[in-house]
């Protein structure tokens, strides 16, 4: 794997910038699909994002100063472009960013790109009450794993602010599984 | 109960043991949840992504350097100076309902115009052409934002929960 700052070196490089874009979006793929996928939910809106974000990266990579790490800012940009989108998409549809993610949520049922079962629909429907910014964060540290630390650095936002954030979405979403299961 | 018989010198954060439980059962429910969101991609889709991607993006640098205005810095002298005269011509008309007409039309449409996302420009964008002189120079004291406006775009926009936290 090519080390990041001989990568942004050769982006910034003219003759080396296509091999090196490739190279780029060969290594980050993959990690920046399932960060959009967990807040757009379905593939072929992820699919439009992620060529967004990395269309953006290739049109800013001359600007990137270095001032942090070129992963931390790549991150960055997909979660801006993701929240962008859900605004547009909702604004676009003339409804509310809640009333956009609970149709999201309930088309999975029907979407064949999703096999999860019950409690993991649940699980979907829970994190689409939170608001988007509480949602990204709660996506970011559960399913991939990033450290507060990182997060922090990702999202421009304390590591205190972070945790509690955190913690108050996972308390949501077990409430909110709890009343599903009560109901039921 | 008894009473450790030496004392270490550690000492907990406070609150330490009064929080311990509800730490502790939030990560048991946490333990419970779903490992995976339960989604997947289509077979060999990021085994071609590289390709379409570069032939999304590559193209689309090319062409932006043919037709930026951006890029030729008289064209913008010449369309500034346009636009000041079409401006001065309009402002000193001696029928006042054209600037009137004009003012009113400039924050409905363009407000309009944004919102509906027609302008597709972001902050990278906006950072990219704009240098840090250019942002100084502009006067934020003589823009037309009504405290109305403000409080109604922070409460909107703002998640207050983030901000509660940050300020603890």
């Amino acid at each position: 794997m090519v080390e990041e700052q001989e990568l942004v070196t050769a982006l910034q490089n003219e003759e080396a910038k296509e091999a090196a874009f490739r190279e780029l979006v060969s290594q980050y793929k993959e990690r920046l699909y399932w960060q959009i996928r967990n807040m757009v939910l379905n593939h072929d809106d992820t699919d439009d994002v992620l060529q967004n974000t990395f269309i953006k990266i290739f049109k800013n990579i001359d600007s990137f100063k270095g001032e942090s790490k070129l992963h931390t800012w790549m991150y960055r940009i997909a979660a801006n472009e993701s929240i962008t989108f859900l605004n547009k998409k909702a604004k676009r549809n003339n409804i509310s960013i809640e009333n956009l993610k609970d149709s999201a949520v309930r088309k999975l049922e029907t979407d064949v790109y999703f096999e999860g079962d019950e409690l993991q629909l649940q699980f979907q429907k829970a994190i689409a009450t939170l608001p988007p910014r509480q949602q990204l964060i709660f996506n970011m540290k559960y399913f991939q794993d990033h450290t507060f630390e990182e997060l922090s650095k990702i999202l421009d936002t304390s590591v205190g602010g972070l945790k509690s954030s955190y913690h108050i979405a996972v308390k949501k979403i077990t409430e909110f599984i709890k009343t599903q299961d009560e109901t039921l | 109960m008894k009473k450790d018989k030496n004392i270490s010198g550690f000492k907990t954060p406070e609150n330490y043991f009064e929080n311990f439980e509800k730490q502790l059962f939030s990560k048991i429910e946490e333990v419970n949840l779903p490992k995976s969101a339960g989604f997947k991609v289509p077979t060999g889709y990021f085994e071609s992504l590289e390709e379409k991607v570069l032939l999304n993006a590559i193209p689309s640098e090319k062409s932006r350097k043919v037709i930026s205005l951006f890029s030729n810095r008289k064209l913008g002298y010449v369309a500034a100076i346009a636009a000041c005269l079409v401006l001065c011509f309009m402002l000193f008309k001696p029928n006042h309902s054209i600037s009137e007409d004009f003012n009113s039309l400039q924050m409905a449409t363009i407000e309009n115009y944004i919102n509906d996302g027609n302008l597709n420009l972001d902050i990278y964008d906006v950072t990219t052409i704009f240098n840090d002189e250019d942002i100084s120079a502009v006067n934020f004291e003589n823009l037309k934002f009504s405290d109305g406006a403000l409080k109604n775009y922070l409460m909107e926009n703002i998640d207050e929960e983030t901000l509660l936290n940050e300020e603890q």
